[in-house]
């Protein structure tokens, strides 16, 4: 599949969601003082985690007590 | 009352506007509403771009109809979606029972079913908004990629799945009343996820279950719903949610009456 053969109008709006979400948990990651485990380790969860690794942070890696 | 519970509502917007739950929960839900449409329609491409496959190879993949699609997105909900729900409120009341916040109930003139009802109508409009919003953007994807699903069909089959998520919030409620948060995160899983996979596998034995009504949320998308066990089930449903809702009233007074202040 070449580059102009990508619907590009319907990818983007999941590209610009998953950014945003990627976003809103490394903020949250840098607000909040403690997490279940160190906090670089949840960095390169969100980052490298593609779909899930935000996902994964925001229901295991936050301490919500 | 209507004054407190309008209070005790402001606080809790004020944190999960805080918490971020406002954004995420929503994002997550619109997030695979999308993906699975998308998904779904490029799988021969994007197999023969990662799948090393030699060439001239070709699958005979099955068309899937709109409906399809609109209930594979279900079953994802049902999973990730359903993990984010009640690990993510699990400890809406056992947390501030354990960081001291409830005690401010035993020392001012609130009722305790304003205060569950606060906490109740925040996790109603996060989950069913969220829920509504990823679910209407994989009905406009589904449109655009497989086809139209039947706006009827999808409206009754959208109501029947709120009553399912309606049934899962006053779980988590219910639990997160009368435990502690480690505790109620177990028990709601297991009731939501683990109960409806007992459901599906021995669940051919009886068509009147709470557990059922994602099925036959489905089967109202199809337009092949028998209509019988559809509604007795969403009477038996509806009627635990309510009990559900009195218990978590009740463990919520008596629990806080039990801790120390």
């Amino acid at each position: 599949m070449d580059f102009e053969s990508i619907p590009w109008m319907l990818i983007l709006p999941l590209v610009v969601i998953q950014f945003i979400l990627m976003l809103v948990a490394i903020i949250d990651l840098i607000r909040v003082s403690n997490t279940n485990g160190p906090k670089w380790l949840w960095a390169l969860i969100i980052v490298l985690g593609n779909l899930i690794g935000p996902i994964i942070y925001f229901i295991i890696g936050r301490r919500n007590e | 009352m209507v004054s407190n519970f309008s209070i005790l509502f402001q606080k809790e917007w004020r944190e999960n506007v805080r918490n971020f739950k406002i954004l995420w929960i929503p994002l997550v839900f619109l997030l695979f509403g999308i993906t699975e449409p998308l998904t779904n329609y490029y799988l021969p491409q994007i197999l023969n771009a990662v799948g090393n496959m030699p060439e001239g190879t070709v699958f005979p993949f099955p068309e899937f109809t709109p409906e399809q699609i609109v209930m594979s997105t279900v079953s994802q909900y049902q999973f990730i979606g359903m993990l984010v729900i009640t690990l993510g409120f699990a400890g809406i009341i056992s947390r501030e029972r354990k960081n001291g916040t409830a005690t401010f109930l035993y020392v001012r003139p609130i009722s305790y079913t304003s205060y569950v009802y606060s906490k109740l109508s925040i996790m109603c409009i996060l989950v069913v908004g969220s829920v509504i919003l990823g679910l209407l953007a994989n009905l406009y994807y589904t449109n655009v990629l497989f086809g139209a699903v039947d706006v009827g069909a999808f409206v009754g089959f959208l109501g029947t799945y709120i009553v399912w998520l309606l049934f899962v919030v006053s779980i988590v409620l219910f639990t997160s009343a009368a435990f502690s948060t480690a505790i109620a995160s177990i028990i709601s899983l297991a009731l939501v996820l683990f109960v409806q996979f007992i459901d599906a596998l021995l669940g051919a034995y009886w068509t009147i279950s709470p557990w059922k009504i994602p099925m036959y949320a489905g089967y109202v998308l199809n337009g092949s719903v028998d209509k019988k066990p559809f509604i007795w089930s969403l009477i038996i449903t509806l009627l635990a949610i309510v009990l559900l809702i009195f218990g978590a009233v009740y463990f919520a007074k008596r629990n806080i009456s039990k801790t120390k202040i």
